[in-house]
């Protein structure tokens, strides 16, 4: 094991009882990560991303395989410790954004500090911070349905970050927004890597895709390729 | 410092959620508020109901007791207590020399269908004739002039110390106090008045006149009358001992053989107070019932609300949970909603509550002029507010649990992926 590495997978199965039927969405998957990569993980529907997706960021747990997060095996992890890796590790960034309507731009970042005990004083620092580093300082008291999509987006990436994670995880994050506001996204994301973030993106989008340094494609619930992409 | 930070944010959360369906809350609660309003005006009214009763036995006095023929609260066979041997005059003297727990020992001699006479106005009332002590009890504090002295009473003087009610009548604003009445064709000189205490159903004990037992004797006359003997115990603790002692002595002085029943009865407040006791239990009965009933009529109302707003913020759960809400957060949030909701419907019955505490009295007091309710609270007793909104926390977490647990229970994933 390396002690760069944070991700450790191997041969990970993911399968699904659909009635009578067995689904398998993930077999035999092994894969590592390691400390300020920039991954994307790519593949059609059904590929098999989504529950990846799902695996790498603690949401869900494997059938069988093994998955070390930082040396820990999440499979056995119950409830609580999930939720606290999630809460400490992992900064999620959604294709919806999935912020908070009733509560302002501040409160949606602050919410993980909430979840982790940080006291309100260093809570509204943080996020201040977080907001400032995606450019959103002049729209703290914002309420997201006053924010446009790209702002929204940028609301969701500080609240991935406010926690410091060890990585951020982010499924189609333009794939709600237009061609120019997603650039700038993706110009963000470029810079948290640069700033020395680990950053795993999840699309079906070779545009999207072509940002990472990496490229691992996904089909039927293995992985097909596994690359690393000069032109980033 | 999780918790407090949770707590806080959740409190936050519940409010906003609230008051973004504020009239749907509302509705929510009306089980709720229902069931407040009666616990408060239940408790106002058995509070109230207290007041009046205390009232009423501080009328008679508290640390008395009096050894009559009869029984005040109509316990006893009428037959058994009419054979029952007079007390006399005799008895009440042998008992006075030999009580020893007791303050005073007071004969009093009365007539309940006397009257008395000032000019051409005639006035029935009740004569009593007893002893200078009496002037020492409770129930003679006088508002002018003074009771009547051991030399006056000694002597048989012809003077009365007349009751509110008889100074009303026959004086009306004018001083009392040394005009002469007739009893009996007897003039009496008038020496004190008695401050009023007629209250509730007691009213005729502002109707009465005491004169020296030497002058009752030979104004209206000892025979066949039976006497009661008030003892006046001086406090409260007391009561017990001079109990005792009083009816070792009376059945000495009584010849009542060992075995049978005393042939005399002991009345005091304490009597009443077990009629009084039925009241308030039945009125407790009445009023829990309907309160519970009210409360878990309100409880589905809430529980039932609450799985809907589970439901509709199942995306935010999952949001909440991918960045770090535990299960115990989860729950925590929907169970400070839900009890919130019984809070909300609490605040909302105290004013309610008030508005009919307020108004009976007012009923009550000022249009049917009923004097004795205005010893009843007009406001709502701060303690039950505290005791209200206590239960509605209680009710509204047991009401919100199963939907909080539903809640907590959701899986991230798929609550990710609910879509409205």
């Amino acid at each position: 094991m390396s002690s760069q590495s944070i991700i450790e997978i191997s041969n990970l199965v993911k399968r699904y009882e659909m009635g009578d039927e067995e689904v398998y969405a993930l077999r035999d998957v092994s894969l590592t990560i390691g400390h300020n990569e920039y991954v994307a993980i790519m593949g059609p529907s059904g590929s098999g991303k989504s529950t990846l997706m799902n695996m790498l960021g603690c949401l869900d747990t494997p059938t069988s395989g093994t998955y070390l997060f930082s040396g820990h095996n999440v499979r056995e992890m119950d409830d609580d410790d999930l939720a606290e890796i999630r809460n400490r590790e992992i900064g999620f960034v959604f294709q919806t954004f999935n912020l908070l309507p009733r509560a302002t731009a501040l409160q949606n970042v602050e919410l993980p500090l909430v979840y982790s005990g940080v006291s309100k004083e260093e809570r509204q620092r943080r996020a201040q911070e977080a907001l400032e580093r995606v450019q959103l300082a002049d729209r703290m008291t914002h309420k997201p349905n006053e924010l446009s999509g790209g702002q929204r987006q940028r609301v969701a990436i500080a609240r991935a970050i406010v926690t410091a994670p060890s990585i951020i995880l982010a499924d189609e994050p333009t794939g709600n927004l237009d061609t120019k506001t997603g650039h700038d996204i993706m110009a963000l994301f470029r810079d948290l890597w640069q700033a020395g973030n680990t950053v795993i993106l999840v699309t079906h989008e070779e545009d999207i895709a072509r940002h990472a340094r990496r490229i691992i494609r996904l089909r039927d619930g293995r992985i097909e390729t596994d690359t690393v992409n000069p032109d980033a | 410092m999780r918790r407090i930070s949770e707590v806080s944010e959740s409190i936050r959360i519940a409010v906003e959620s609230l008051r973004m369906n504020l009239l749907r809350s509302i509705l929510t609660t009306a089980g709720v508020v229902v069931g407040v309003v009666l616990v408060v005006v239940m408790g106002w009214t058995i509070g109230g109901l207290d007041a009046v009763w205390e009232k009423t036995i501080s009328i008679i006095g508290k640390d008395m007791l009096y050894i009559d023929k009869w029984d005040w609260t109509g316990r006893g066979n009428w037959r058994s207590l009419e054979s029952r041997k007079d007390i006399t005059l005799q008895h009440a003297e042998l008992l006075k020399q030999k009580m020893e727990s007791s303050e005073y020992v007071i004969p009093i001699a009365r007539t309940w269908g006397g009257s008395v006479v000032r000019g051409n106005t005639s006035l029935r009332c009740s004569i009593s004739g007893t002893t200078t002590e009496y002037g020492n009890t409770s129930a003679a504090e006088l508002t002018t002039g003074r009771f009547f002295t051991s030399i006056e009473e000694v002597r048989g003087e012809k003077v009365v110390v007349i009751g509110h009610g008889v100074a009303k009548s026959l004086f009306n604003e004018q001083d009392p106090v040394g005009q002469l009445i007739k009893i009996s064709s007897v003039p009496y000189r008038i020496i004190g008045v008695i401050e009023k205490r007629g209250f509730l159903f007691m009213d005729f004990i502002d109707n009465q006149v005491f004169i020296p037992l030497a002058a009752f004797r030979s104004t209206i006359g000892m025979f066949e009358r039976s006497v009661s003997v008030g003892l006046k115990a001086g406090s409260e603790r007391m009561l017990a001992v001079v109990r005792t002692e009083a009816i070792g002595h009376m059945r000495a002085i009584r010849n009542v053989p060992p075995g049978s029943a005393d042939d005399f009865s002991i009345n005091e407040m304490q009597a009443f107070d077990e009629q009084a006791k039925n009241i308030r239990v039945g009125i407790w009965i009445v009023g829990m019932g309907l309160t519970i009933l009210a409360f878990i009529v309100g409880s589905i109302g809430i529980m039932n609300i609450m799985y809907v707003s589970v439901t509709e913020r199942t995306k935010e759960i999952g949001v909440r949970k991918a960045i770090g809400a535990r299960r115990s957060s989860i729950l925590l949030q929907f169970l400070i909603e839900s009890a919130m909701l019984c809070v909300i419907g609490a605040v909302i019955a105290f004013p309610i509550a008030q508005l009919i505490v307020g108004s009976a009295r007012f009923l009550a007091v000022d249009v049917l002029h009923q004097e004795w309710a205005s010893v009843v609270s007009p406001f709502v007793p701060l303690d039950l507010l505290g005791i209200a909104v206590g239960v509605s926390i209680v009710v509204g977490l047991a009401a919100g649990f199963l939907p909080a647990l539903k809640a907590s229970r959701l899986d991230p994933v798929e609550a990710l992926r609910f879509e409205q």
